[in-house]
């Protein structure tokens, strides 16, 4: 690839590198410090304002989270659910997407505002609650993947990338001989790489933060993903069920560990991107067709 | 490879198809919302016609579902369920919810007739939505039957008065002391500047003064101040400096009539003293929006000297702060009063939660009776140091005088596992429970202790709690807001006198003055 | 597509409909690919939609739907009688017009900047970095911009202070909780916003910059008539959609910054719902506010929708 070499594009080239990576340190803040803030003590935490690089290292806060199993428990729960929920939530996706991209389509415009009328209107926790419980997904993990399998907003970002796909692929396919699920399945699906990653990151993080309706459908604690812990963490470190007199003597748990089990929540969906990032190359999709 | 996906397609609507084909076939069973019960209500439907006569506990074990916060981390190890199932004759399940979405839960659970036989309430809020729902007989009413059961005959009735609907009790109770609320400040501070404990709101100001001006710290840098403080007008400060001016508890009697707290001239006394110690520097400048977190941090790292709320904070609050400055010193107060007044403490009920029987869970006062008789066994000295303190000799030992528990020499991280979840469940409180008091290593939260015991010589009680307004439940905490804005504008000196008397007559107008009339009624008919 | 037209002239109507039977027979597989998902909002989302008539009634759990008294449009009153009803609306709207102009071009411009970088390993590591702050719960985020803006030596304050400038109540300032609510929303929000659009640029064929550079296009140029045409599609689609939600504002962090100063400007549908609805076991009541919510989200949606088709675009049904 030739490269231009203007002054002007240098010139472009250092300003965009430096704002780039201001906004990075800016963004990244946050992290840093409840990073720093897992690896020091809660005297540290009450003395200085704002910890980035913690003076005074202590592992307590990580000694006290995996002091039992609950939270490896926990992220074993979270890992099965965030892939097997991707997994089937993609299939139903992008069958549904690819079949409402099809233009000429009859009753395409009906079935999309069929769907699209749901992103606004939901009957409520109650009912929805009465209709996983009848169709026997209470106290069952598919109850926090069946129940939310396909999200509107995710479908018609991938349905919009399938309708932006070359035409004429399809029809040269089908003169070869393969039908819709023939096209789909080797043609589209290969050339809409960056877009599949996509969507696959936005339901593996979904699934990642599922916590209300674990709670909600799930009697048994043993089934608890991460964020149900991280959430109960959180809240009880605000110190505030102390006060209301709804418990004695407990002292609420130290920020450390509020800090420590954002951390461990937070790592491994964290790790989901760097891997998926290989199909968001430019000319990712060229590449597949000449390839 | 086409076929191969072909067939997933397929089996994936299969999927939904039998799924569909299931949903029917529940639907025609439970259809009806108030009998979808859970398999644990026929199960003990069941036993219920097996034993009729349950005063003793019955040979066959009982099947009971809880439903409890969960206000540790984890759920608890099954250690102490094991022995509670054993000793009570029970098969116990404990359906756990974690605390931030106690309400959620139970909401839901209570709407879909999924609710358990026995359900532990959060707190006094929660318990004031199910009032409605208690009035058109969805629980069971307990009060008559209490006397017969050796243990839960003991609860007091003043408690339990508290916690009645319409007159009736329909709940058993977990204590908490009436009222935890008084002074921590920097002994040391005030030694150094010559200051005694303060009696009265002027030495209390005096204190917030000094220590703001006159160095305390000694490190010649103007970089303390008095009270450190939250947003939170209850249990933050503002609350128990508005009991030590002599204001009412929520609501008080004045000329014959019961009127809320902001219109008494007290309430205007507090809100100036605040303002006060606002505008001079004495306190947080950023109070209104100040976290827990960020107010105790202000007073474990010596920006502040001064901490108005549980007394019972001071233990946490000196294990970090004793780190940072080894010289430190902590002491407690109450019986602070302003000129002309009594001493005075605002005081809860008397109740954190309630344990509720429902209907649709419990099928008959058989059933009913079998699970008081669990409560009533759980409820004995031996049970309730079960739940609280765990086992004797593995979670603490008793104190030589045979009176208190003492967990020190004890992993604290296997208690917090195997027993702290489990102080939930317990029943009563030690006064009527028979359950050890603890002791304390820290002799500062012996003497928070015994000053909550002071505090209930002079407490100012809540005259509402036993009465009752639907406009006070409808709209209550949505037009409360109006005054906490107002109350806070007037501290921050963004309004006046008339600035807070115009949201005065705000809430009046918009349901305030229905539930000063509803209050009233409902007074006039419980005298 | 003249042709047709004229053609669908001549066509009798059995025709057309032998004729939409016809494609229908013709798609049958695609219909096929679709059956399983609309099953599944048939089951999980049509079904319960009979939840929403507990806002025309005075709904009671223990009577259930089917016995619980009807009011009309009892609760629909009340809101529009409320007296901060028009307040609340406006600061809604507000909120929502912040989000749309000042927020949401930022991933745009981020991505753009984003694909203009040559090193690979700079590139992967800005995007990472950037997209972290979207896993930080809001308490997080809201009690580090407290940490930072408080006047009881807040990092920014004590800057005003060296600098001599006098101190900023911003948290206790009804007129700085719309900047600092957008300003949250970009900080954690703008690296995750990025991730569709680079997605959507990954698309571009790498010879059309070629080919603009032998044209001696600057950078600007490029990313002006070949980048953003490109992804056009795309930022429609979000306009719409982004418009139907209309009133998610993120309730958490509005909650967590509202005070008793700031409320005039500070409260939501949501966060009023809290209050008044879900605290206090009010299921019919917050469930009218829902539907009004609702309903004003189906109405922009219709309208965007509309609109992007007048102008050219695909819209999104």
């Amino acid at each position: 690839m030739v490269h231009d070499r203007t002054l002007g594009s240098r010139m472009f080239d250092i300003v965009n590198y430096t704002l780039l990576a201001i906004i990075a340190m800016i963004t990244i803040l946050p992290f840093i410090h409840v990073v720093g803030g897992s690896f020091t003590t809660s005297a540290e935490l009450a003395a200085r304002k704002f910890v980035l690089i913690p003076t005074d290292w202590s592992l307590d806060a990580y000694r006290f989270i995996f002091s039992t199993d609950t939270i490896f428990r926990a992220l074993g729960v979270s890992i099965l659910v965030t892939a097997g929920g991707t997994l089937f939530s993609m299939l139903l996706t992008s069958l549904m997407a690819y079949g409402l991209s099809r233009r000429n389509l009859p009753f395409r415009s009906t079935m999309m505002f069929v769907v699209i009328f749901t992103m606004l209107f939901n009957g409520g926790m109650i009912p929805t609650f009465l209709i996983v419980q009848y169709t026997g997904l209470l106290d069952s993990l598919l109850a926090l993947v069946i129940p939310v399998s396909i999200n509107v907003f995710n479908m018609i970002i991938l349905k919009s990338f399938f309708q932006n796909l070359p035409e004429g692929l399809e029809e040269s396919a089908k003169i070869d001989g393969c039908n819709d699920i023939g096209i789909f399945s080797r043609i589209v699906i290969p050339l809409s790489m960056p877009a599949i990653a996509t969507i696959s990151l936005f339901y593996a993080v979904t699934y990642w933060n599922t916590y209300l309706h674990a709670i909600l459908y799930l009697n048994d604690a043993d089934k608890w993903p991460v964020q149900v812990l991280l959430r109960q963490i959180v809240v009880l470190a605000t110190g505030m069920n102390y006060d209301s007199a709804e418990f004695g003597d407990t002292p609420p748990p130290d920020q450390t560990v509020k800090m420590a089990v954002i951390v461990v929540a937070t790592i491994p969906v964290l790790m989901v991107y760097p891997f998926l990032q290989k199909h968001f190359a430019k000319g990712a999709l060229l590449g597949s067709i000449k390839g | 490879m086409t076929k191969a996906r072909k067939i997933v397609a397929l089996f994936c609507v299969l999927v939904l198809v039998v799924g569909v084909l299931a949903a029917c076939g529940n639907n025609n069973v439970a259809n009806n919302t108030t009998n979808t019960k859970s398999e644990v209500d026929t199960n003990t439907g069941d036993n219920a016609v097996v034993e009729k006569d349950v005063v003793e506990a019955p040979a066959e074990p009982l099947d009971l579902t809880i439903m409890a916060n969960l206000h540790t981390p984890e759920v608890p190890t099954e250690k102490i369920e094991k022995l509670m199932e054993e000793k009570t004759n029970t098969k116990l399940t404990i359906q756990w919810v974690p605390d931030g979405n106690y309400e959620e839960k139970l909401s839901t659970a209570f709407a879909t007739g999924t609710m358990p036989q026995a359900t532990y309430l959060k707190n006094i809020t929660s318990f004031a939505m199910f009032k409605d729902p208690i009035r058109n007989d969805q629980f069971w009413e307990v009060g008559p039957l209490l006397k017969d059961y050796p243990n839960l005959s003991k609860l007091k009735p003043e408690v339990l008065q508290n916690t009645s609907v319409d007159g009736k009790i329909y709940s058993i109770y977990q204590g908490r002391p009436l009222s935890r609320q008084g002074l921590i400040y920097r002994k040391d501070w005030a030694d150094k500047l010559g200051l005694a404990a303060p009696t009265t709101t002027a030495e209390l100001l005096e204190m917030a003064k000094q220590f703001t001006e006159k160095d305390p710290d000694g490190d010649n840098k103007d970089n303390t101040i008095g009270l450190t403080d939250r947003s939170d007008l209850v249990y933050g400060a503002f609350k128990t400096v508005s009991s030590w001016f002599g204001t009412p508890n929520n609501w008080g009697e004045k000329d014959g009539q019961l009127l809320p707290e902001f219109l008494f001239q007290e309430y205007y006394d507090t809100m100036d003293f605040m303002k006060n110690l606002q505008s001079n520097g004495y306190i947080n400048q950023d109070f209104p929006v100040t976290s827990k977190t960020d107010q105790q941090n202000m007073f474990k790292n010596g920006k502040a000297g001064m901490y108005i709320g549980s007394m019972g904070d001071v233990l946490g609050l000196y294990r970090d702060a004793i780190k940072l400055n080894p010289n430190l010193a902590y002491d407690v107060q109450n019986r602070i009063a302003a000129p002309g007044h009594d001493n005075g403490v605002w005081s809860i009920p008397g109740y954190g939660t309630v344990v509720l029987f429902p209907k649709s869970a419990v099928k008959d006062e058989a059933e009913l009776k079998q699970i008081l008789t669990y409560f009533d066994i759980m409820m004995s000295p031996e049970l309730s140091n079960l739940t609280y303190w765990g086992i004797e000799g593995e979670h603490y030992k008793v104190s030589a005088d045979g009176k208190f528990a003492d967990t020190s020499g004890f992993d604290s991280g296997i208690s917090d596992r195997d027993v702290k979840p489990y102080q939930a469940l317990e029943i009563g409180e030690p006064a009527t429970n028979g359950r050890f008091e603890g002791v304390f290593d820290y002799d500062v939260k012996g003497k928070a202790e015994q000053l909550i015991i002071d505090n209930e010589s002079f407490l100012i009680n809540d005259p509402t709690a036993p009465l009752d307004s639907a406009t006070f439940v409808e709209k209550g905490a949505a037009i409360y807001k109006l005054i906490q804005d107002a109350t806070y504008q007037y501290m921050l000196g963004d309004i006046d006198k008339a600035g807070f008397e115009a949201a005065v007559n705000n809430w009046k107008s918009q349901g305030g003055d229905k539930i000063i009339e509803e209050y009233n009624t409902s007074w006039a008919n419980a005298k | 597509m003249n042709d047709k037209a004229v053609e669908n002239m001549y066509v009798s109507k059995s025709n057309r409909r032998s004729e939409t039977f016809r494609e229908i027979k013709k798609n049958r597989l695609i219909y096929l690919m679709i059956l399983p998902g609309m099953l599944y909002f048939i089951i999980y989302k049509y079904f319960p939609m009979y939840g929403l008539i507990i806002a025309f009634q005075d709904y009671k759990p223990y009577l259930g739907m089917t016995g619980s008294p009807w009011v009309g449009f009892e609760h629909f009153e009340r809101l529009f009688t409320d007296p901060m009803f028009w307040s609340i609306f406006k600061n809604t709207l507000i909120l929502f017009g912040m989000n749309l102009l000042i927020f949401f071009p930022i991933p745009i411009i981020l991505s753009l900047m984003l694909n203009e970088v040559r090193i690979t390993k700079f590139k992967r590591t800005v995007q990472t970095l950037v997209y972290i702050p979207h896993f930080m719960s809001w308490v997080i985020i809201v009690s580090i911009g407290y940490v930072m803006l408080t006047m009881d030596g807040g990092v920014i304050n004590e800057l005003l202070v060296y600098f001599g400038f006098e101190k900023i109540n911003f948290l206790l300032n009804d007129s700085w909780f719309r900047p600092m609510y957008i300003l949250q929303v970009i900080w954690r929000e703008m690296g995750w916003g990025t991730i569709i659009y680079l997605a959507a640029m990954s698309a571009i064929d790498p010879q059309m910059y070629e080919a603009a550079r032998m044209d001696g296009a600057s950078r600007m140029r490029q990313m002006w008539h070949i980048t953003l045409p490109s992804i056009r599609t795309v930022i429609v689609v979000l306009v719409i959609l982004k418009i139907g939600d209309v009133l998610e504002l993120g309730f958490e962090h509005v909650y967590l910054l509202l005070n008793a100063m700031n409320r005039n400007v500070a409260e939501i549908f949501d966060t009023y719902v809290y209050t008044v609805g879900l605290r206090q076991g009010q299921f019919s009541y917050s469930t009218a506010v829902g539907f009004f919510k609702s309903f004003i989200g189906l109405i922009l949606v219709m309208g965007a929708n509309w609109l992007s088709k007048k102008a050219g675009e695909e819209g999104i049904y």
